[in-house]
C-alpha cells in the first residue's frame, strides 16, 4: 500500500502540494486528478522520490520510502507527464539501457524488450531514433521502461497522452490487469471518462489540498451528481468555461 | 563606431535581422564555450587569441622574416577559415527545426538562406580580421618601400580573401550538392563523415606542410606539393598581383583564379539549388524511417551499470553533433601532435632511439584525450530526460564512479596507448619502448583518476553553468603552466628509462600514487551523491544567525 501522510512542498514558500493524505491500495487503481497547476506532477515527483517534500511522509508497505529509497525504487515504475527521452538512442538501445541500469538479466529483459516493442507497434522503428518518434511512440517507450522490471507500485502520469486509440485501448486494460495481479496503481490523468471506467477509487486535488478522497459511487451517492465529470467540475472547476470561452473570441475580434 | 553602423543595420530589413542575430546565436555552440554564453563574450574571447597569434606573428615579421611570416599567415588562415566551416558545418544551410519553425510565419526562403549565409560568413570575416590585419600591415612595412607598401597589402588582401572564399565556397558547394543528391538520412551521416574528414584535412594542411620559400617552389622536388596544396596557389597569387612571383610558377596563381571562379560558381549553384529544391526537400522527408538494421546484443564491459554508461556515453559522443565537435576540437589536437610525430619518423630513417619529443608528444596526446573527453562529459546531451537515471539510481556512487572511469579508460586512454604503440614501431631498443608505454598507460589512469575528482556524475547528464570555461584562461594556462610541466616529467622519464632500476622506481611511485588517488576518489564518492544539477555559486552569504 501507498500511503501520503500530511505530504507538502512548498516553492518560495507558496505550497505546491498543501498537507495531503491518501492512501492507494494494492488491487486498486486509485485516479489522481486536478486541474493544472494543481500540484498532481508535484506529488507525483515526490512519489517516486525525485524530489523530497518538505513536511510528511510517504510510506509504501509501512516503511518510509526515504528509508531505503534504492529498494523502493526497485519495485516502482514510473510514467512521467512528459515523454522526455534521449533522443540520441533508440528504442531498443534505451529501453535496454534501463533494464542495465535497473541490473535486469540480459537474455530475459531482452525478451521483454521485444515483446513489449512488438506489441505497442514498435518492433519495426526500433533501431530508428527516437528524436523520429511522435508523441504517441515516446510514450510507448515510456510504458515499456515503466514495465520492464515487473514492478510493485505503478505510478501513471498522463499515460493516455497522445496515445492512438488502439493503444489507449491496450493501456486501459492493461492498468486493470496489473491492478487485478496485486499491484499498486496511481494513475493522474485529465480523461475524466477514462478515468472513470478504469478507477475504483479517486483522489482530487485543487489549489494544492485535497478536496476528494473516495470511490466513485460513494462520491456520486454524497454529492448527488451522476458523473465524474459533474463531480469534478462542482469541486475543482471555478469559472464559468462558457463565459470564458466568449471572452476568448471577443480578444481576438473573432 | 556604433552611431555609424546602427543607421546602416537598420536598413536592412527587420526579418533579416532578427533572423541572423538568432542564426549567429546558433553557428557555434556557446554554452560549451564562452564567458556567460553570451554571442558578445564569446567572439571577444576567440578574437582575443587569433589577435595574441597576429601580435606574435606581426613582431616576427619586423624583427626577422617578413616574406616567411606573409606564407605561414596563409596557412594560418587555411586553418582558421577551415577549422570555422567545420565548426559551423551544420548551421551552414537551414536545418529542419529552422525550416519546421519558420515555414508556417510570413517569411521568405531567400531571407532565411540569406541570414543563414551572412552569419556564418560574419564569424570567418571576424576571424580572418583579427588574425591578419595587424601582421599583413607588418609584413608590407618591413618588405620594404622596394616592394610597394601600399601594392603589396593590397595585393595580400586580395589573395587573402580569395583564399576563404575558395575555403567557404568548396564547403558550400560539397554540402550543398550532397544534400541535394543524396537521400536525406544519407546525407545526414555522410555529412558528418566529411565534416570530421575536412577537419583533418585542415589540420593536416597546416601541420604536415611545411611553408617553403618561392625558390624551393619552383624546383622539381616540390612540384606535386604545390600543385595539390591550394594555399600555395594563393601565395602564389598574392606573389603575383605584388609582381614577384617567378614566371615558372605563374600557373599556380591560374590555378588560383580558376579554383576561386569554379568553386564561387559551385556555391552559388547550390546555394540556389537549396532554395529551390532542398528546403523542399527537407521539409517533405519522413520524420521517421523504419531501421531494419541494428543489433538487440550488447558486449559487456564490467558490471551493467558500466556497460550502461558506457555505451551511452560512445553513443552520446558520436551521434551529438554538439558533444561530437567539441571532443573533435581536443582529437584535433592529439591528432596534429601525432601527425607532427609522423613528420619526424618519416625524416629521420629507421630504426631510431626515443627522443625527448616523442615521449613529450605521446604524454601531451594522452593528457589533451583525456582532459578533452572529462570535459565534453559535463556537456549535458538532454537534461529533461535525466530523470530515468534519477529513478533507476539502484546502486551507490562509487559503482558510478567506476562507471565514468571505465569511460575515460576505454574512450580516451585505450586509443591514445594504441596510436602511440603504432607510432613508436620505428624506435627502438624495445624494452624502452614497452617501458614508455607502461609508463604512459600509468600517467594515462593517473590523468583519469586526477579528472574524476569531484566529478560524481554520469557522463553527459549533469547541466553546465555557462561562464564557468574561460577559452583563453585555460588555453594561456595550458601553455604557461602544463607543457613547463611536462617537459619537466619527461626528462625525468628519459633518464630512468636507461636505468631498469630507475625505471622500476618511477613506475613504482607511478603505482603508488595511481592507488592512493583511486582509494581517494573512492573513499569521497562513498559519501556523495550523484549530481544532475550544477548548483550556481550562492550570491548571498547566509551567516546562520538566529536568535534564540
Amino acid at each position: 500500500m501507498l500511503e501520503l501522510c500530511s505530504v507538502s512542498k512548498l516553492y518560495a514558500g507558496i505550497p505546491a502540494v498543501d498537507d495531503v493524505s491518501f492512501c492507494a491500495r494494492a488491487g486498486e487503481v486509485t485516479g489522481y486528478l486536478g486541474p493544472n497547476g494543481s500540484g498532481k506532477s508535484t506529488t507525483m515527483k515526490m512519489i517516486t522520490g525525485l524530489i523530497d517534500s518538505t513536511s510528511g511522509q510517504i510510506f509504501f508497505n509501512g516503511r518510509p520510502i526515504h528509508d531505503d529509497l534504492i529498494a523502493y525504487k526497485r519495485r516502482m515504475g514510473y510514467v512521467p507527464e512528459e515523454p522526455y527521452l534521449y533522443n540520441h538512442l533508440s528504442a531498443v538501445e534505451y529501453l535496454t539501457m534501463v533494464a542495465q541500469l535497473r541490473d535486469l538479466p540480459a537474455k530475459e529483459s531482452s525478451a521483454c524488450i521485444d515483446g513489449m516493442l512488438r506489441i505497442f507497434g514498435l518492433y519495426d522503428d526500433r533501431h530508428a531514433s527516437i528524436s523520429g518518434y511522435s508523441k504517441g511512440m515516446r510514450q510507448k517507450v515510456l510504458i515499456s521502461a515503466a514495465l520492464l522490471h515487473n514492478p510493485d507500485l505503478v505510478l501513471l502520469d498522463e499515460p493516455f497522452s497522445g496515445l492512438d486509440v488502439g493503444s489507449a485501448l491496450i493501456l486501459r486494460s492493461l492498468i486493470q490487469e496489473l491492478a487485478a495481479r496485486g499491484k499498486v496503481v496511481l494513475f493522474s490523468s485529465h480523461e475524466l471518462d477514462t478515468v472513470e471506467r478504469v478507477c475504483s477509487r479517486i483522489v482530487i486535488l485543487h489549489r494544492s489540498k485535497l478536496v476528494a478522497d473516495d470511490s466513485i459511487e460513494n462520491l456520486r451517492t454524497l454529492m448527488a451528481l451522476p458523473t465524474l465529470e459533474a463531480i469534478f467540475s462542482q469541486l475543482a472547476v471555478e469559472q464559468d468555461t462558457d463565459s470564458m470561452a466568449r471572452d476568448i473570441a471577443d480578444l481576438i475580434h473573432a | 563606431m556604433p552611431d555609424l553602423v546602427d543607421p546602416l543595420l537598420r536598413r536592412l530589413p527587420l526579418q533579416f535581422r532578427v533572423l541572423c542575430r538568432q542564426f549567429l546565436l546558433r553557428v557555434i555552440d556557446l554554452e560549451a564555450l564562452s564567458v556567460k554564453a553570451d554571442v558578445t563574450a564569446f567572439l571577444g574571447q576567440f578574437s582575443g587569441i587569433l589577435i595574441m597569434f597576429s601580435l606574435i606573428l606581426s613582431a616576427r615579421a619586423v624583427m626577422s622574416s617578413p616574406t616567411e611570416t606573409g606564407e605561414t599567415l596563409f596557412f594560418l588562415t587555411t586553418l582558421v577559415v577551415g577549422l570555422i566551416t567545420v565548426v559551423t558545418w551544420d548551421s551552414t544551410f537551414p536545418d529542419r527545426r529552422d525550416i519546421l519553425v519558420l515555414a508556417p510565419l510570413p517569411v521568405k526562403p531567400r531571407t532565411i538562406l540569406a541570414a543563414k549565409i551572412t552569419a556564418s560568413s560574419a564569424v570567418i570575416a571576424l576571424a580572418v580580421l583579427a588574425l591578419n590585419a595587424l601582421p599583413s600591415l607588418a609584413v608590407c612595412v618591413s618588405l620594404g618601400p622596394g616592394y610597394g607598401i601600399l601594392r603589396s597589402f593590397a595585393a595580400f588582401w586580395i589573395a587573402n580573401l580569395a583564399l576563404v572564399l575558395f575555403l567557404y565556397a568548396s564547403v558550400l558547394t560539397l554540402q550543398g550538392f550532397a544534400a541535394l543528391l543524396l537521400p536525406r538520412r544519407i546525407f545526414l551521416r555522410l555529412s558528418a563523415l566529411l565534416q570530421i574528414l575536412a577537419f583533418a584535412y585542415f589540420l593536416c594542411s597546416f601541420f604536415m606542410l611545411p611553408a617553403i620559400p618561392v625558390i624551393v617552389m619552383a624546383l622539381p622536388i616540390a612540384h606535386n606539393l604545390v600543385a595539390f596544396t591550394p594555399t600555395f596557389w594563393f601565395y602564389a597569387l598574392c606573389l603575383q598581383l605584388n609582381g614577384v612571383l617567378p614566371t615558372s610558377l605563374t600557373w599556380l596563381a591560374t590555378r588560383a583564379e580558376i579554383a576561386v571562379a569554379l568553386s564561387t560558381a559551385g556555391a552559388v549553384t547550390s546555394l540556389l539549388l537549396c532554395y529551390l529544391h532542398t528546403l523542399r526537400k527537407t521539409i517533405e522527408e519522413p520524420d521517421l524511417v523504419p531501421a531494419a538494421r541494428g543489433s538487440h546484443r550488447t558486449l559487456r564491459f564490467g558490471s551493467t551499470l558500466q556497460t550502461a554508461v558506457l555505451l551511452f556515453s560512445l553513443r552520446a559522443l558520436t551521434r551529438s553533433r554538439q558533444h561530437r565537435l567539441a571532443f573533435a576540437l581536443y582529437l584535433s589536437i592529439v591528432c596534429a601532435i601525432a601527425i607532427g610525430t609522423i613528420k619526424f619518423g618519416i625524416m629521420v630513417p629507421a630504426p631510431h632511439p626515443l627522443t625527448q619529443d616523442f615521449l613529450l608528444n605521446t604524454i601531451l596526446m594522452m593528457s589533451f584525450a583525456v582532459i578533452g573527453l572529462r570535459s565534453v562529459f559535463s556537456l549535458p546531451i538532454s537534461l529533461n530526460a535525466n530523470w530515468v537515471l534519477r529513478i533507476t539510481q539502484l546502486r551507490p556512487t562509487p559503482d558510478y564512479t567506476a562507471a565514468t572511469r571505465t569511460c575515460l579508460l576505454l574512450l580516451a586512454v585505450a586509443p591514445v596507448l594504441v596510436a602511440t604503440a603504432i607510432l613508436s614501431s620505428t624506435f627502438r631498443p624495445l624494452h624502452e619502448v614497452a617501458a614508455h608505454l607502461l609508463i604512459l598507460l600509468l600517467i594515462g589512469c593517473l590523468l583519469a583518476e586526477l579528472s574524476l575528482i569531484g566529478f560524481y556524475k554520469v557522463p553527459f547528464t549533469c547541466s553546465y553553468l555557462p561562464g564557468k570555461s574561460n577559452v583563453q584562461f585555460v588555453f594561456w594556462g595550458f601553455l604557461i603552466l602544463f607543457i613547463p610541466l611536462a617537459m619537466k616529467v619527461v626528462s625525468l622519464e628519459i633518464r630512468s628509462l636507461k636505468s631498469p632500476l630507475q625505471c622500476l622506481c618511477v613506475t613504482g611511485l607511478l603505482l603508488a600514487t595511481l592507488a592512493a588517488l583511486r582509494a581517494f576518489n573512492q573513499h569521497q564518492a562513498k559519501s556523495a551523491a550523484i549530481h544532475f544539477e550544477e548548483l550556481p555559486v550562492e550570491v548571498i552569504t547566509t551567516l546562520n544567525l538566529s536568535v534564540k
